[in-house]
């Protein structure tokens, strides 16, 4: 059995340290599989954990974490397989039986009532009385659990007021006053600055210490090395290794992710600078009051020219939607102003504003151009040209999976982002403004968006890239701004970036 | 002083706005839990045909209540197999609602309508305090004349308003209707729990419909409630969700309603079609003047998931 | 492991589902109807087939259908274009209740030696703006302050109901016959009623039908139709695309206005000839919005549901007959509407036994896209 091998010397097995009252816990899945339509997500996968130590779950965008984790809470129910409790196979129908267990989820996309409460959501569901003894009771509970593992956070405050890493010690929290044994943190970091990861990181890690036995669901390999005691690798839905995190090398688990072929890709590939030409996009002193009356961007200003991508750092939640969507006409500003060349958008969520999803692909495809000829004429549609211009476009961006008349809802993430681009790249345009156009991508289909962007910049038009994944921010980025709490609060070029100052500066505890 | 026009006519706009407010309240406790509802006169009247056939038969007004409110929150299931399980559109389901409701409640009143007419006044609505107390001046006809539903239901609200939001069960049907994804998360019963928040609404209806029959009006009629399910729909929206301004919303409806007949005997005159129009122009007036306010008090009351069907991604 | 119901959804329904899940959803209303026609003591099949009878049987009776089907065409229409747009005007029936005021009004004002052509045309543009400008009360405040338009559209059919009732039954306006002591709408000069195609069936049937072509054609064929698909499905999408919402609004729902206040004139012009409260109050408004959802917004199919409608509810006169009452056809129309709306679930959804047939490739891409979506 493998053994911790880390910094401060917390065993596995060999020395338990056992939560109040019981032996350490631990969870084994048993050649367990689920598949959807008669496609495998998850295929023949074991896996062990103990309490005291953190496992690391690594693998890529659709390699079936999240299936298994939800089968792990009851959420999925798995095809074949078992999944074995200290020793007793269990059967798990809801998240509820999961939570009886012992087993909670904190999901990447938080699942709390934002019109409630902090200590309301951490009563919901657990057969409390709701009076006002009861709420106090929960109030100090949440207190003692918040100053026990460092997870500081207001109780009474409501959701919605809470910044993205309060919301996550929220949700740890309700996790652990259930009595969690068995903590499964999916993508915890991917909305988080680098300080408030490492922090964290450090509240885990007292977890662990305390006997519970915490699963790291990550896609990125850096964290998995730096915070594991073992890891766990799927490719593709099925089992591609396990092992000792400090008996792992970087090269062994990129095989392991990847499989011999993509191994070692480079993606930095490409990147030559260039001198930026005129402004493209202007946006100057522009304050946009967000949904809950506060102003959200406060008094921004900045310039996007030719031949240059400008990306915008910053945790989720700081004003950056509001900011693009002001910038692409979404809303409108309370004060400052907007000024733009022709504008091409590629906004956040796909399905919704970037496309309509009950509608086929030809007649998204022909969003912005639908007035004009050849699709139209004297306000007439031709529908013989929208379909010739849907089939030129889905061949030129590589768009799979549509189907005439089909609602593209039914397509996947990547080919609806391609679905956007090809729609956005081919109206004439000075400047691409992107919002997260990566995220929840494969690799494969993310690599191709990166590419578009940087083609962009190269054939002489502006960029401006908003996006949480720092790491793509750098990559991309021939100027970084940071933005906090909806100001920018730094900038940077791309030969002089200081690290640590844009995460201090992300958080806003550079002042 | 007791018999004042002015006395007399709040008085009886209690026992008018009652039937209101326990449909009203019924569908708060649906909404509250993500459910819209627009069936609410369909089931009201098939409450009000059952619960009344219910109080010739037996002559009890509790059984005729009770009968009628099952009658209404069996209707109501209709509505949450379409709009729960099956997720369809609710307008429309609602609105199917209305129109078997009202189909079934002719089909059903006609079966013996003689004999309903000769025994209309059988059941015992009687004053339920003593009369010491109704005699005082003003206040005795106004507060203590009433039967006991009137003040059962404003118990009612109480309760409703406390469960709501002092309980845990309130707590969790609230999250239902706010974020179903997150009740489902926190271990939540989202699909359990709308079908019983559908069936309380369906039961405040038809308990509404068979006190409306009963107590107020004392005869069945085909399509006897003349649009007091579609006021109870409207008034959950103009009372934010909250049972105790649906209380003053229903005793002011109730009001209105009454407004005519005291105009009448005071001897002003306003057609009666006009004093009709006046509670749908006052809802008209404060749904608009309430969604042009700034601080937009009706979006942030209503549950965020309202109407909205919840489907876990289970396949 | 046993095996368990698993729903998927369809991306692209077949015509054979389209059409048959209807159909099967019909059957087992009727199913249901004979049940509770059995429990009450009539019997079942003598009731169909009276119905029947009554409304499909000889040129006569498909002529009554097809004239009460009529003014159902009319607000189906009005509820598919607006609920086209989520635009969820349940307002028609007040909206035709203004129509008819309007229509009759102007029949009654205008010279009684008026040629045919322009009285009717007159009634019928003024019924479509009385429809129109009605619906604006709603319309107005939805685009522009975001008021909800079911509470509006509702409350402004009362509103117009009263006030239909007292132009016949509180007051002594032009619109009531004079002569007769029980309150009555005074008749329409002879050019004001539509021209005969044959027996009772009027003109305002093919009226009907051509502006539900009409309709079908804009929606799917010009860039209005465009914007008003985009918006329903998507409001952010259509306004990143820079289409005008707030200006959409206002004109689907001045056409949704205006469809029923044409269904109004047509039935003043057509069927009762004068401001008759009693038989406009029947709740058409109501029922063309369950039409036009059973015929998923499409405007042709808008047609055919309504007469189907219609059918049952001409039927209902024939009841007394064979001693049934005549509610049973409301019933009847519950049931289907119900059934039929329960049916659209397995229109857009598979149900099978697990395990799950072959893979659609464009499901299975978005079965990988929701893994994804679920983390």
């Amino acid at each position: 059995m493998a053994v911790r091998q880390g910094v401060d010397g917390v065993g596995g097995e060999a020395d338990p340290v056992a939560l109040a009252g019981g032996p350490p816990v631990s969870l084994r899945v048993d050649r367990i599989s689920k598949s959807f339509y008669g496609v495998a997500a998850v295929d023949d996968v074991s896996v062990e954990l103990h309490g005291g130590e953190i496992h690391g779950l690594l693998g890529e965008n659709g390699a079936g974490k999240s299936t298994l984790c939800s089968m792990l809470v009851g959420l999925y129910r798995p095809d074949s397989g078992r999944i074995v409790l200290d020793g007793d196979e269990v059967h798990l129908r809801s998240p509820d039986d999961a939570a009886a267990l012992g087993i909670g989820m904190v999901y990447q996309h938080f699942r709390l009532v934002e019109s409630f409460t902090v200590a309301e959501n951490i009563m919901l569901g657990r057969g409390t009385a709701g009076g006002r003894r009861a709420r106090r009771a929960v109030e100090e509970q949440v207190d003692a659990l918040a100053s026990e593992y460092g997870l500081a956070v207001h109780p009474g405050a409501p959701v919605w007021q809470l910044s993205v890493g309060e919301r996550q010690r929220v949700e740890i929290l309700k996790q652990l006053s259930r009595g969690a044994r068995v903590l499964i943190l999916d993508e915890p970091t991917a909305v988080l600055a680098p300080h408030e990861a490492d922090r964290l990181f450090d509240a885990v890690r007292l977890m662990v210490d305390k006997g519970h036995a915490v699963v790291l669901v990550s896609h990125k390999m850096q964290e998995i090395l730096g915070h594991t005691d073992r890891v766990t690798v799927l490719r593709a839905g099925r089992h591609a290794g396990t092992g000792a995190t400090a008996s792992l090398t970087p090269a062994a688990l990129n095989t392991m992710m990847f499989g011999n072929d993509l191994a070692g890709t480079d993606t930095t590939e490409g990147h030559t600078a260039q001198v930026p030409g005129e402004p493209v996009l202007t946006v100057s002193g522009l304050t946009v009051t967000g949904d809950h009356g506060r102003p959200a961007v406060d008094d921004v200003s900045l310039t996007v020219r030719r031949r240059e991508i400008v990306g915008i750092a910053g945790v989720a939640g700081n004003g950056q939607r509001e900011l693009h969507e002001t910038i692409a006409g979404l809303r409108s500003p309370a004060t400052g102003t907007v000024t733009t060349a022709a504008l091409a958008y590629v906004p956040e969520d796909r399905l919704g504003t970037g496309l309509a999803p009950g509608l086929p692909i030809e007649h998204n495809l022909a969003l912005r151009s639908f007035r004009r000829e050849p699709h139209a004429r004297r306000g007439v549609l031709r529908h013989r040209a929208m379909r010739e211009t849907a089939t030129a476009l889905v061949d030129a961006f590589d768009v799979r999976g549509a189907r005439d008349g089909m609602p593209v809802s039914f397509m996947s993430g990547g080919n609806l982002q391609k679905a956007i681009l090809a729609r956005e790249l081919s109206e004439a345009h000075d400047v691409l403004v992107a919002a997260a156009p990566t995220r929840g991508l494969d690799i494969a289909a993310a690599e191709a968006v990166r590419r578009h962007l940087r083609s962009e910049r190269d054939e002489g038009r502006g960029v401006l890239l908003f996006s949480e994944d720092l790491g793509e921010v750098l990559e991309l980025s021939d100027r970084i701004l940071v933005m906090f709490q909806g100001r920018l609060v730094g900038e940077f070029d791309r030969g002089s970036v200081d690290l640590d100052q844009v995460g201090l500066l992300m958080t806003g505890a550079a002042e | 002083m007791n018999d004042s026009v002015l006395v007399l006519s709040i008085a009886s706009a209690l026992v008018a706005g009652t039937p209101i407010l326990l449909a009203a309240l019924g569908e708060i406790i649906t909404e509250r839990a993500g459910v819209m509802n627009l069936g609410v006169e369909g089931m009201m009247l098939i409450g009000a045909v059952v619960g009344f056939w219910c109080g010739v038969s037996t002559g009890s007004l509790t059984l005729s209540l009770v009968v009628g409110g099952l009658a209404g929150a069996a209707l109501s299931l209709v509505h949450a197999v379409l709009a729960i399980t099956l997720r369809v559109n609710q307008t429309v389901s609602g609105l199917s609602l209305v129109i078997l409701g009202s189909g079934l409640s002719a089909f059903l009143g006609a079966a013996g309508e003689t004999s309903l007419l000769e025994r209309a006044n059988g059941v015992d609505v009687d004053p339920l305090l003593p009369a010491a107390l109704r005699d005082l001046p003003v206040v005795g006809p106004i507060l203590f004349g009433h039967d006991v539903v009137v003040y059962v239901t404003v118990l009612l609200v109480a309760v409703a308003g406390r469960v709501l939001y002092r309980s845990a069960p309130g707590l969790s049907l609230r999250a239902v209707g706010e974020d179903p994804a997150a009740a489902d998360a926190a271990g939540l019963h989202v699909v359990r729990m709308r079908y019983l928040a559908t069936a309380i609404g369906g039961f405040g209806a038809g308990v509404g419909g068979a006190y409306l029959v009963i107590a107020v009006l004392g005869t069945w009629q085909t399509g006897m409630t003349a649009g007091a399910g579609w006021i109870a729909v409207a008034l959950v929206i103009l009372a934010g969700w909250r049972p105790w301004l649906a209380l003053v919303g229903a005793y002011a409806f109730g009001a209105l309603r009454g407004l005519g007949f005291t105009l009448q005997i005071a001897q002003v005159s306003i057609p009666s079609d006009f004093l009709t129009m006046i509670p749908f122009i006052a809802a008209y007036i404060v749904v608009v003047a309430v969604s042009a306010s700034p601080t937009r008090a009706r979006k942030v009351a209503a549950p965020a998931a309202l109407g909205v069907p919840y489907h876990r991604e289970e396949r | 492991m046993t095996s368990r119901l698993v729903v998927t959804p369809r991306a692209k329904p077949s015509m054979t589902v389209r059409a048959g899940v209807p159909f099967v959803a019909l059957l087992v209303a009727l199913g249901l109807g004979a049940v509770i026609l059995g429990l009450t003591g009539a019997a079942p099949l003598t009731v169909y087939r009276t119905m029947f009878d009554a409304s499909l049987n000889g040129a006569r009776a498909i002529e009554r259908t097809l004239t009460y089907a009529t003014p159902l065409i009319l607000t189906g229409l009005a509820a598919a274009v607006a609920f086209r747009m989520k635009a969820y005007n349940i307002g028609a029936e007040g909206q035709l209740f203004l129509g008819a005021i309007a229509a009759s009004g102007l029949a009654l004002q205008l010279p009684a030696g008026t040629p045919a052509v322009l009285m009717v045309g007159a009634m019928l543009l003024g019924g479509a703006l009385a429809g129109a400008l009605w619906a604006g009360f709603a319309a107005v405040p939805r685009a522009f302050l975001g008021t909800d338009e079911i509470i509006t559209t509702l409350m402004l059919n009362f509103v117009a109901l009263a006030l239909m009732n007292y132009l016949i039954f509180g007051s002594f306006s032009f619109w009531r016959d004079p002569t007769r002591p029980v309150p009555q709408g005074n008749t329409i000069p002879d050019s004001a009623a539509m021209p005969v195609i044959s027996g009772r069936l009027h003109v305002g049937f093919a009226i009907a039908v051509a502006l539900a072509v009409l309709l079908w054609w804009v929606l799917r064929n010009t860039t209005f139709g465009f914007r008003v698909r985009t918006i329903g499905d998507s409001p952010r999408a259509a306004r990143y695309a820079g289409i005008g919402v707030p200006f959409a609004t206002l004109a689907v729902l001045a056409i949704s206005g205006a469809l029923a206040g044409v269904a109004g004139a047509i039935e003043v012009s057509g069927v009762t000839n004068r401001l008759d409260p009693k038989s406009l109050a029947i709740e058409l408004g109501y029922t063309g919005i369950v039409i036009a959802a059973v015929a998923r917004l499409n405007p042709l199919g808008v047609v055919p549901v309504a007469i189907f409608l219609a059918a049952i509810a001409t039927a209902g006169g024939s009841m007394q007959s064979i001693g049934v009452r005549v509610e049973v056809v409301v019933m009847m129309q519950g049931l289907i509407f119900l059934s039929v709306t329960a049916g659209e679930f397995f229109v857009t959804n598979r149900i099978g036994l697990r395990p799950a047939g072959p893979p659609e490739p464009a499901v299975t891409a978005a079965a990988a896209d929701a893994l994804e979506g679920a983390s």
